[in-house]
């Protein structure tokens, strides 16, 4: 769209672009200056830009462009100097002046509208100053182009901008005073930002402005980065009155308030510090104010806040998630490691095991404290068995209360630490402080108890992943155990029980079990556990070949007995602990069995001595069962019928025994105590306890006893009850005591020693292992590498490693290496 | 300011009184011309959107105005022809140039 297209073809007469050549440099210059003076009245749009343009362009084309550039300098700092300043000088009203003395006297409100007053007018006079400039330099514009580039000198833009500085804000508040405007604006805002730390509404806005010019001016001529006028004055002032307030607050707020408010409101400033350089102050402040607020809220806090009576120990114990949730993140502020709080979280988790730790003690050892002391006496058995159950709740409690606590944890550490792995190695290890203190020595027995009474009661009618949570639950728990052979040595005997007694619920889950543990210990673990398994299923085999066996032989025995065997192999099976645990009864002697059944075991023994020669075959009466059919005669009832009762009896093998033995004996006959002990050589303590469950428990009572007391004593004498009557066709006649019970302090002490016993085989075996491979190591080291070696079953103490290498230098295994500085070993193949 | 007036043309005017109007995009290009126009100094011409040169003829105009297209078409493409210019123009061209900060 280009007017006058049509070629001209008439050539214009040749003039210079300068149309009178000869121009006066004052003229020009008076018309650019008073047209600057209408600029800077606001009166640009009656000026022509192309006018302005041309006569500047015009000075410089004479080579006048240094006279222009500082002509218009001292224009503008006689402008500047004669005209702002009066106006910035007429905002300074009294209370603003007064109000860099002090603080005190007027009112906030006062000082905020005097601040605010002074902030707009600092703030037009500045925004006046660059629209104004900027107008300049666009006029001036050949002048920067090729005078100013040439001489290297600033842009005149530039150059009135420093004017601006040294003649507004570095000049005196007032003409008595020595301060200048630049300190008094530091001043205003930060009192203004004060007024809303304290909670009123200031103009952000406004402030922000301000800031932004501070940011655009230098400190100095070099305009290097950071020598802004911002971060020279203003940023190092706010850093330090916020220092100061902050450290006032943090001590008001710790002496005033809880944990959880404090940590609410730190955050909160921390936010609103984050905010207020993005609305307020510069974004490049954020880091330092953080920085501040973080070390005076937190870092030189963290330890009280943590400490105080509301602190973690509080949200922990009240589930105040959200507020541990805020601690964690203070923390994770100033400290990577969280140091404070994960040495609050420690000592909780330690203190709350040792409470479940102690509750336990009391537990089981209120009520058992009698007994213990003299529990070969008969006659306390009951309080025993009480005790016992009692020790056994406690077990299960204790379990379940870590399960608890752990459980807690871990919601704490999922809801409010942010899943944080430090902190989880943290809790794991507390957790495993307090499960393995010296002083609770109970928890590989307990755990292996609770996996036991779940084996047994707990997971019925569960399903599959209920069943699953409660496993993994226990092997958690296992996780932590440092002592895993001890574990593993009561683990052995609780499933022991539970095979041969048929208590198991289930087989799957026993198995499943075994396969988690697996996972969790390894193959050597559960080598034992597994072969157990094993065991039973041979015997079932074995059961089934005797059966067929006997039917084989074409014995038409009406009073055919059958039977049913578990046969097991020592090694594997943990056969010492199922007895009662008397030293003299190790040697256990042979009960007398009935004829009937006596001819029956000797038939297996021959059966089973075919199969496999060389194998020597011990009865353990004590564990076994049997089934009875009995008849009880017709005796006048309660409601008058006479009538026949036959009840199925489901007895230990021992009571079999007794009972049968009043099947020789005419009806009426009483036995007494030593009687029965001759005649059947049961062993003494297992027979008070057989007796007891025949003739004392009310529901069992087949036998009728004189007289009638709780206690069995050698005197006493037994005769067939009659007149027993049952509820159910089925009685299961349970043998006292015969559950899987915490241990009293005798059998602790000796699974104890068993379990030294063990270990020192371990040790040696590790011992020899080591030394075989290094031939000659020292002392230290050894000890070091067997430690190593054991770790993951047990933790060996060091002295009993001593003993164990010098046993081994005794039987020639190892020599010492005479002449060395350290004590060292060779190995002797 | 002028936020309103802003139009889609600006009119150049030679001291000879001839008129070119173009568009304001491609007038931008000059220097002189930009910051005259500039919507926020307000100046009489960015009011008026019309900008008299006192010191170019309307032939060295055109010759402006054609080459502020010419180089609003070419901005973005590659190995363009040189614009035809008058050879007896050459020179006031040059100091047009200068003086409109092309």
């Amino acid at each position: 769209m280009i007017a006058g297209r049509g070629r001209q073809r008439i050539k214009p007469p040749r003039r210079g672009l300068h149309g009178g050549t000869d121009i006066d440099f004052e003229d020009t210059w008076g018309t650019i200056a008073s047209a600057f003076r209408e600029i800077h009245t606001k009166n640009a749009s009656r000026l022509s830009y192309e006018e302005l343009y041309r006569h500047a362009y015009k000075i410089v084309l004479k080579k006048k462009g240094d006279e222009l550039y500082k002509r218009v300098s001292e224009f503008e700092h006689d402008w500047l100097r004669n005209e702002v300043r009066g106006s910035i000088q007429a905002l300074f009203s009294p209370s603003l002046l007064a109000n860099t003395q002090s603080l005190g006297g007027k009112t906030t409100n006062e000082r905020r509208v005097a601040g605010e007053k002074f902030l707009k007018g600092l703030k037009q006079a500045w925004g006046d100053h660059q629209v104004c400039m900027s107008m300049l330099a666009d006029v001036l514009m050949y002048m920067d182009r090729v005078y100013c580039q040439d001489q290297r000198v600033p842009s005149i833009y530039t150059a009135a901008m420093v004017l601006f500085r040294d003649d507004i804000l570095n000049s005196p508040t007032s003409d008595d005073d020595g301060r200048v405007v630049l300190g008094l604006l530091n001043h205003v805002i930060l009192n203004q930002i004060q007024m809303e730390r304290d909670g009123e509404v200031i103009d952000k806005h406004l402030i922000k402005s301000c800031v932004y010019m501070l940011e655009s001016l230098y400190d100095d001529e070099m305009e290097a980065e950071e020598q802004r006028l911002y971060t020279m004055s203003f940023e190092q002032a706010y850093l330090d009155t916020s220092r100061d307030f902050y450290r006032k607050e943090a001590e008001d707020q710790l002496r005033e308030s809880d944990a959880g408010s404090y940590c609410r409101k730190a955050r909160r400033r921390i936010y609103e510090e984050e905010e207020r350089c993005k609305s307020t102050l510069l974004e490049s402040t954020a880091p330092k104010i953080q920085k501040v607020v973080e070390d005076e809220l937190i870092k030189s806090r963290i330890r009280e806040l943590v400490d105080m009576d509301s602190g973690v120990r509080f949200m922990i114990d009240n589930d105040r998630l959200d507020e541990l949730n805020l601690i964690f993140d203070l923390n994770a502020r100033v400290d990577d490691k969280k140091a404070e709080l994960t040495r609050a979280l420690q000592k909780r988790i330690v203190d709350m095991g040792t409470d479940i730790n102690d509750a336990a003690i009391t537990a089981s050892q209120a009520p058992a404290a009698a007994p213990a002391s003299e529990a070969g006496d008969k006659g306390k058995a009951p309080v025993q068995e009480k005790s016992q159950n009692q020790q056994t709740v406690a077990a299960i409690k204790w379990v379940e209360d870590v399960l608890q606590l752990k459980d807690k944890f871990d919601t704490i550490w999922k809801v409010s630490f942010d899943e944080d792995q430090p902190l989880q190695t943290a809790l794991t290890r507390s957790f495993a402080d307090f499960i393995n203190s010296t002083t609770f020595p109970r928890s590989s027995e307990y755990i292996s108890l609770f996996i036991d009474e779940n084996m047994k009661k707990g997971i019925k009618g569960k399903t599959e992943t209920e069943v699953d949570l409660v496993l993994d639950k226990a092997i958690i728990l296992l996780r932590y155990i440092q002592d895993k052979d001890l574990f593993e040595r009561y683990y052995k005997k609780h499933l022991c029980r539970r095979l041969l007694m048929n208590k198991s619920i289930s087989n799957d889950v026993e198995k499943h079990m075994i396969s988690k543990m697996k996972i969790e210990l390894g193959n050597n673990f559960t080598t034992k556990l597994e072969s157990m398994f094993k065991d039973m299923t041979i015997s079932e085999e074995l059961t089934a070949g005797f059966k067929k066996h006997v039917a084989g032989l074409g014995e038409k025995d009406p009073k055919r007995i059958e039977l049913a065997i578990s046969v097991l192999t020592s090694m594997t099976w943990p056969l010492e602990t199922m007895g009662s645990g008397d030293e003299e009864e190790s040697k256990r002697q042979q009960c007398n069995f009935p004829p009937a059944i006596d001819r029956i075991k000797r038939g297996f023994e021959k059966f089973y001595n075919e199969k496999h020669s060389g194998r020597k075959l011990t009865w353990l009466a004590h564990m076994g069962s049997a089934d009875l059919k009995a008849t009880f005669p017709k005796v006048p009832q309660k409601d008058g019928t006479f009538k026949e009762r036959r009840h199925d009896l489901n007895v230990p093998t021992y009571s079999m025994v007794i009972l049968l033995l009043f099947n020789e004996v005419p009806a009426g006959t009483r036995l007494t105590f030593e009687e029965i002990q001759a005649e059947t050589n049961i062993p003494h303590n297992d027979l008070v306890r057989n007796l007891q469950s025949l003739a004392v428990a009310p529901k069992t009572r087949i036998l009728v006893k004189e007289p009638m007391t709780k206690d069995v004593k050698a005197t006493d004498r037994f005769s067939f009850n009659e007149g027993f009557q049952g509820k159910t066709i089925k009685i299961k006649v349970g043998l006292v005591a015969a559950g899987n019970k915490v241990e009293n302090d005798r059998e602790r002490r000796e699974t104890e020693k068993k379990n030294d016993d063990s270990r020192a085989f371990c040790i040696e075996a590790a011992v020899v292992r080591i030394m075989k491979q290094r031939k000659e190591l020292s002392h230290q080291q050894l000890v070091i590498e067997t430690l190593n070696q054991l770790v993951a079953q047990f933790k060996p103490e060091v002295p009993m490693i001593k003993k164990r290498i010098e046993s081994l230098i005794e039987r020639e295994y190892l020599e010492r290496i005479e002449d060395t500085k350290v004590d060292s070993y060779r190995y002797l193949a | 300011m002028a936020e309103t007036k802003i139009s889609e043309y600006v009119t150049l005017v030679s001291n000879d009184g001839y008129e070119f109007k173009i568009l304001r995009s491609a007038a931008c290009v000059a220097g002189t011309i930009r910051k005259a126009m500039d919507p926020a100094s307000g100046f009489k011409e960015a009011i008026e959107s019309r900008m008299t040169f006192e010191n170019l003829n309307g032939l060295v105009l055109e010759q402006v105005c054609l080459y502020l297209y010419y180089h609003q078409k070419h901005a973005e493409a590659r190995d363009v022809p040189d614009p035809d210019v008058p050879q007896e123009l050459l020179l006031e061209l040059l100091m047009a140039a200068e003086y409109l900060q092309v």
